[in-house]
């Protein structure tokens, strides 16, 4: 299991990539920055990271609105 | 789909590039030095003064490239100082020095080139001047790609080529913005009078400058302003659950892609360049559509310039259950026309929809309209009802509060309905953003000064995408900050657009709570406040400036009737779900928490229960969250700024403080 920003739980499978866990939660904002552990993912690899089962996932949105 | 990547060699040097990034990008990034003269690297380059010229091989064929604008898309080997790119670079170094053997960047990079006299390329051509033009473009692109003008360009050919503005004059759409005199490498361009006599010119422009290079260079891979405005959004917040639809009832729609920022770009936006919001901005973010043929009303069969949609028009149309694009652009129109505040028409008319499917009022009211959600031409007619002052539109003219009070008063339907149901926070009709998930967003809404419009406070991503603000401490901290960062743009007549929908590239190098507030882009701004006054600025400034003004604004509510914990409590579709149709529609989530956080069983729970449920425990949060943000703020349990805080804040006039408690 993947815990994202301590609060959802998305499921794990062997291969389960970045951009994966952002399309499961439609984490579609352009504003976001992404990070496993202390690791912070480029959004050039979203598509080829995987992210180990159990990990903790930070995926942090900037403020909008106005 | 990602880009691919490409591993390349680089004077023996294995580097891994993204396709189709410039091969300048991978040089320098790999650490080694290239002279050059056009290029910038905020500007689109275009290979002209050919001193980045690099030697590549692909599958066995060697050539010459400009290293600025060649897109690396296969393979290949790169030498930036073989012979033959050695003995290019000494020529072009020796014909730049012959033509301006006094300016002190060509004399730079001649000698990088290992030239030091250019007399064999002395010609009439010869300027002497030290800060003569060399034609390197830098003012031209920047005209265009942080300004979006055309100000500049070059007129002539070959050895007659030069800078002019058209036909020679000087342009009266040239706002004086200095971008092509900031980007100027030899000073051919110079400001010669400062018309508002900023204490420190160069602090402004060198700041401005950086927003004028995000814009140019991140805001299309970003939110995408320029293209399209506020409306990129749409499509996200359906995503995220937060598009109102319906009265607030839903965060998402199936229809919504009928009416997102792709179908708006591609039909509807014509106009995408700076328009009179403010003239010179380089994020350029107001849209319009133009030659849109009306099909009501006064001007129908008229084709009109309507200025948007922006993304709130777009959100108080789904809120009214319309998801026709043409409808959307027409109902800007009008609002706009009519003096119409097109977030208070939406969010009212969908107050005046929901009750009408409930039966509070039905077609005797209307005039015979359906308000059913969705009926886009019965909108359209009762606003045009309301500027005509006859018929139901007058009623709905007057806002939520107005026709809470007339239907409970009359005794129509359930009055603890109707009061769950209207949008509204102090008269003031809710905008568009679904802040149910959210407690800090309801706080931020209902406690604004104003009422509950999202300029104070955007906390919804902090709070129920981020869980960045978890306790009541973190929320009434947010609370706190942004509302008075927010003020203070609106102190000193600035956009807060470029503060938060476009960010620094390296915004992520810094821990959440620092991150969110974005900190390169608040440095901009105090930057543009110390350069005008002289005076600097840091964030406990900042924050006392806001203060100062955000207190006087809550003690003017008090004394209006708007300004005590009473007024700061949203209606209930603000917090939770209403109706059993909503709390159905989210079951899973809501069935969830109360499982998680009250410890319940929903399965042992009648449906009545479970938002009976649900309802107290939101209640109580955000009784605990006004608590929290009013303490944070000086002020008492009754939401009145303390005589305390107004000396603290040295607004302590006898006036305010006989409005102000003990």
């Amino acid at each position: 299991m993947i815990r994202v920003n301590d609060l959802h739980d998305v499921p794990w499978r062997e291969g389960l990539t970045v951009q994966d866990v952002l399309d499961q939660l439609k984490y579609s904002y352009a504003l976001i920055t992404v990070s496993i552990g202390e690791d912070v993912i480029e959004p050039e690899h979203y598509a080829d990271t995987t992210v180990p089962d159990g990990c903790a996932m930070t995926v942090f949105h900037l403020a909008h609105g106005g | 789909m990602a880009p691919r990547k490409i591993d390349i060699t680089i004077n023996d040097q294995k580097v891994t590039v993204l396709e189709d990034s410039m091969l300048i990008k991978a040089v320098l990034g790999a650490g080694i030095a290239l002279p050059t003269l056009c290029y910038h690297k905020d500007l689109t380059p275009n290979g002209t003064c050919r001193l980045c010229l690099c030697e590549i091989e692909i599958r066995g064929r060697k050539r010459l490239v400009t290293a600025c604008n060649y897109p690396v898309r296969e393979e290949m080997t790169v030498w930036t100082k073989s012979e033959r790119v050695l003995k290019h670079r000494k020529v072009l170094a020796q014909m730049y020095l012959g033509r301006w053997p006094n300016v002190p960047v060509v004399q730079d990079v001649a000698r990088r080139c290992g030239v030091t006299d250019g007399s064999a390329f002395a010609s009439d051509l010869t300027d002497p001047n030290p800060k003569a033009c060399i034609l390197c473009g830098h003012c031209v692109k920047a005209c265009e790609e942080f300004i979006q003008e055309r100000i500049l360009d070059f007129a002539g050919r070959g050895i007659l080529r030069h800078l002019t503005m058209p036909f020679g004059e000087t342009d009266p759409h040239c706002i004086g913005c200095t971008s092509c005199a900031f980007v100027c490498p030899t000073g051919a361009i110079q400001v010669v009078e400062e018309l508002n006599h900023p204490v420190d010119p160069n602090l402004i422009r060198r700041h401005g400058m950086k927003v004028n290079a995000e814009m140019a260079t991140l805001d299309k891979v970003q939110c995408r302003m320029r293209e399209v405005g506020t409306a990129n959004i749409v499509e996200v917040m359906d995503k995220y659950d937060l598009l109102p639809v319906n009265n607030y009832k839903f965060g998402s729609h199936p229809e919504t892609y009928k009416v997102d920022s792709k179908v708006l770009k591609e039909r509807y936006f014509t106009q995408n360049s700076p328009d009179g919001c403010w003239f010179g901005c380089s994020m350029s973010c107001a849209k319009a559509v133009d030659g849109y043929e009306l099909k009501t009303g006064p001007y129908k069969g008229q084709r009109v310039t309507v200025d948007g949609p922006e993304y709130e028009t777009v959100g108080a149309c789904t809120n009214m259950g319309c998801f026709d694009p043409d409808f959307i652009v027409e109902f800007n129109f009008y609002c706009d026309t009519y003096g119409i505040d097109v977030i208070s028409a939406g969010t009212g008319i969908a107050f005046v929809m929901e009750c009408f499917e409930a039966g509070v009022i039905t077609k005797a009211d209307t005039g015979g309209l359906d308000l059913s959600f969705g009926a886009c031409d019965s909108v359209l007619e009762l606003l045009h009802q309301m500027s005509r002052g006859e018929g139901f539109g007058v009623e709905v003219g007057q806002g939520i509060r107005w026709l809470k009070e007339k239907w409970i008063r009359e005794g129509r339907g359930d009055a603890q309905f109707i009061r769950d149901v209207g949008m509204e926070v102090k008269g003031l009709e809710f905008s568009e953003y679904v802040s149910k998930e959210s407690l800090a967003q309801q706080a931020g809404y209902s406690m604004a000064v104003k009422g509950p419009q999202h300029d104070e406070a955007w906390l919804i991503f902090m709070d129920m995408v981020n869980n960045q603000i978890p306790s009541f401490e973190d929320k009434a901290e947010a609370l706190y900050y942004f509302p008075l960062w927010r003020t203070w743009f609106g102190l000193h007549g600035l956009c807060k657009i470029v503060w938060n929908d476009v960010a620094p590239a390296d915004n992520k190098k810094y821990p959440p709570q620092q991150a969110a507030k974005i900190p390169e882009h608040v440095d901009n701004y105090f930057k543009f406040y110390e350069g005008m006054t002289g005076e600097k600025l840091d964030e406990e400034k900042m924050l006392a400036q806001s203060a100062r003004v955000h207190n006087l604004q809550r003690l003017m509510s008090v004394m209006f009737g708007f300004g005590r914990r009473e007024d700061d409590v949203p209606p209930y579709r603000a917090i939770g779900p209403v109706t059993a149709e909503e709390y159905l529609s989210r079951a899973e989530r809501y069935d969830g928490q109360l499982k998680s956080v009250l410890g319940l069983d929903p399965e042992a729970m009648t449906l009545d229960e479970k938002r009976a449920a649900l309802r107290a425990h939101r209640e109580a949060q955000y009784q605990k969250v006004m608590d929290a943000a009013y303490a944070r703020r000086g002020w008492t349990r009754d939401g009145i700024p303390t005589k305390a805080r107004l000396r603290e804040l040295g607004i302590d006039l006898p006036e305010l403080l006989a409005l102000a408690a003990d």
